[in-house]
């Protein structure tokens, strides 16, 4: 990289409620997945003894199914306002998400592309927060009765196994991606960090999520920054953090 | 196997006397459940884990108004299209030559899909405890004494029917008794019928009903469930394809932009700015 060093200057992106919510549902998805993982495909049948039998499965599996069903509240409770923004943004649908998957086709595969700018989530972030609405009411919805099937009608039992099914093959399918584009994607590698710690750099924030950034320093949350995330101005506005350095 | 064999039951020449009942036990040893009495003499609600075969007593008022007491040998149909065959995720249960449906026991891992899919709801989990106290679960249901069929036996319940209410042979040769019996009984029951459900490809336990199924709490056109079909024929093969396709879509990005387009986006400087 024969560019400038990046400045350090951070800002604040997730609240601790949604770190804690998003740690709890990623957590919880993959050790649901993979107590079910050798009831989807018997080449996994060696994680029964790994799991404590099928029933020490079985066990895990409706230890994790509770967990799984929290993150939702832990955001709702802690942090409304942010949970009302995700909603916001949700249905919040413009040019410049159409114009955001012609260009990022060309990032993922490594072509030159521009940035365009988007508010606090990028359209590919919404789109992988419907999939992931809809999968979670799925998967919490049809568990209940396959869980506790004598207090459901056979019918509702039986079609419980089959959106279970959709449900979470359609989930795993699109957190695939998800993951990827967090912990293996370059660019995104901020956004990872970000999602564990809250904190992002402000270079990549500006860069990502332009309007969201522009609307923060409007309003005086965010410094204001050149190029290289440096403050243009010398006295920043109180919430601003140094990390590091 | 050249001949296709099923089990025949006449209801209508059974005398309730339950000797089928005990032969299973004692064939497969099987323990004594201690029952409530049911306000009935029947034993059992239905079958169990334990109880492979219940026989039915069924206090049933005719078309003319008149008490019928109906019985009726139950036990697992051996669907030649098994449902439960079809949603045990360990392909713990399966058809022998015999065309009966058995379980593994050593591939089971009691999760109870069959027994909520069944759509004769025949089958049950019994609880076991090992030596460490931890418990855990199979599932258990008739064999029709596949073990004896194999020896060339019949089954227990059949060889010691008193009354010939049951039989045990050719599948074309007992239904077509079974087609005549119920041409010599319709004066006595009109509503009489051969019981031997398309829904679930025909059953190996091939039935004169008395009445029409429902009497019987035998469902009128059982059939595997269609939510089970979908989720064991579509979704799950798609679910399995499109993990597959996603990560090769993560692969390719990664091959794409790490090694072919490498150091594209960084000339001249990204758009990270």
């Amino acid at each position: 990289m024969s560019k400038p060093q990046k400045s350090n200057v951070k800002v604040r992106r997730f609240s601790k409620a949604f770190v804690w919510a998003h740690g709890i549902n990623a957590i919880s998805f993959f050790a649901l997945y993979i107590t079910a993982l050798p009831m989807y495909t018997e080449f996994f049948d060696w994680l029964y003894p790994v799991l404590g039998g099928p029933e020490g499965a079985r066990l895990l599996h409706r230890i994790f199914a509770v967990a799984f069903v929290t993150p939702t509240f832990i955001w709702v409770i802690f942090d409304f306002p942010g949970f009302k923004r995700w909603m916001k943004e949700l249905v919040t649908w413009k040019k410049r998400d159409i114009d955001f998957f012609k260009e990022v086709a060309k990032e993922l595969f490594g072509f030159k592309f521009k940035h365009v700018r988007q508010s606090f989530f990028n359209a590919g972030e919404k789109i992988n927060s419907f999939i992931q609405i809809f999968t979670a009411i799925l998967i919490i919805a049809s568990g209940i009765p396959m869980w506790f099937p004598e207090f459901f009608p056979a019918a509702v039992v039986q079609w419980g196994y089959f959106f279970h099914n959709v449900g979470f093959g359609l989930a795993i399918a699109v957190v695939v991606g998800h993951i990827y584009l967090s912990v293996v994607h370059k660019h995104s590698s901020p956004g990872y960090t970000g999602v564990i710690t809250g904190e992002v750099p402000a270079w990549w924030a500006k860069g990502h999520y332009t309007d969201w950034y522009d609307e923060e320093v409007a309003k005086g949350n965010f410094p204001d920054i050149d190029e290289n995330g440096n403050p243009k101005k010398p006295t920043s506005p109180d919430s601003k953090k140094k990390k590091g350095a | 196997m050249a001949t296709e064999y099923v089990k025949f039951v006449d209801v209508t020449k059974c005398d309730g006397c339950r000797a089928c009942m005990v032969a299973c036990k004692n064939w497969n040893d099987l323990p004594a459940e201690q029952q409530d009495f049911l306000g009935s003499a029947q034993s059992h609600a239905k079958t169990t884990a334990d109880t492979w075969n219940v026989l039915q007593y069924i206090e049933h008022e005719n078309s003319k108004g008149k008490l019928d007491y109906l019985f009726r040998h139950s036990a697992c149909f051996h669907c030649t299209d098994a449902a439960c065959e079809k949603v045990c995720p360990e392909n713990a249960i399966s058809y022998t030559d015999f065309g009966t449906v058995v379980i593994d026991h050593e591939k089971c891992v009691g999760c109870g899909y069959c027994v909520n899919n069944c759509p004769f709801e025949v089958i049950s989990l019994k609880e076991y405890v090992d030596k460490n106290g931890d418990k855990y679960r199979k599932a258990h249901k008739c064999t029709m004494c596949t073990d004896r069929l194999e020896e060339g036996l019949q089954p227990a319940c059949v060889t010691t029917c008193h009354t010939g209410a049951m039989e045990f042979g050719d599948k074309a040769a007992m239904i077509k008794k079974a087609e005549e019996r119920v041409k010599q009984i319709k004066d006595r029951y009109p509503n009489a019928m051969v019981y031997n459900p398309k829904g679930v490809g025909g059953t190996h336990t091939v039935y004169v009903l008395a009445e029409k199924p429902s009497v019987y709490g035998l469902p009128e056109n059982p059939k595997v469930p269609t939510s089970a079909v979908l989720w064991k024929d579509y979704a799950q093969p798609l679910g399995k394809m499109m993990i597959g396709a996603t990560t090769m879509g993560v692969i390719g990005m990664f091959i794409s932009s790490r090694i072919i387009n490498k150091g594209k986006q960084d000339e001249g400087g990204d758009s990270h700015e």
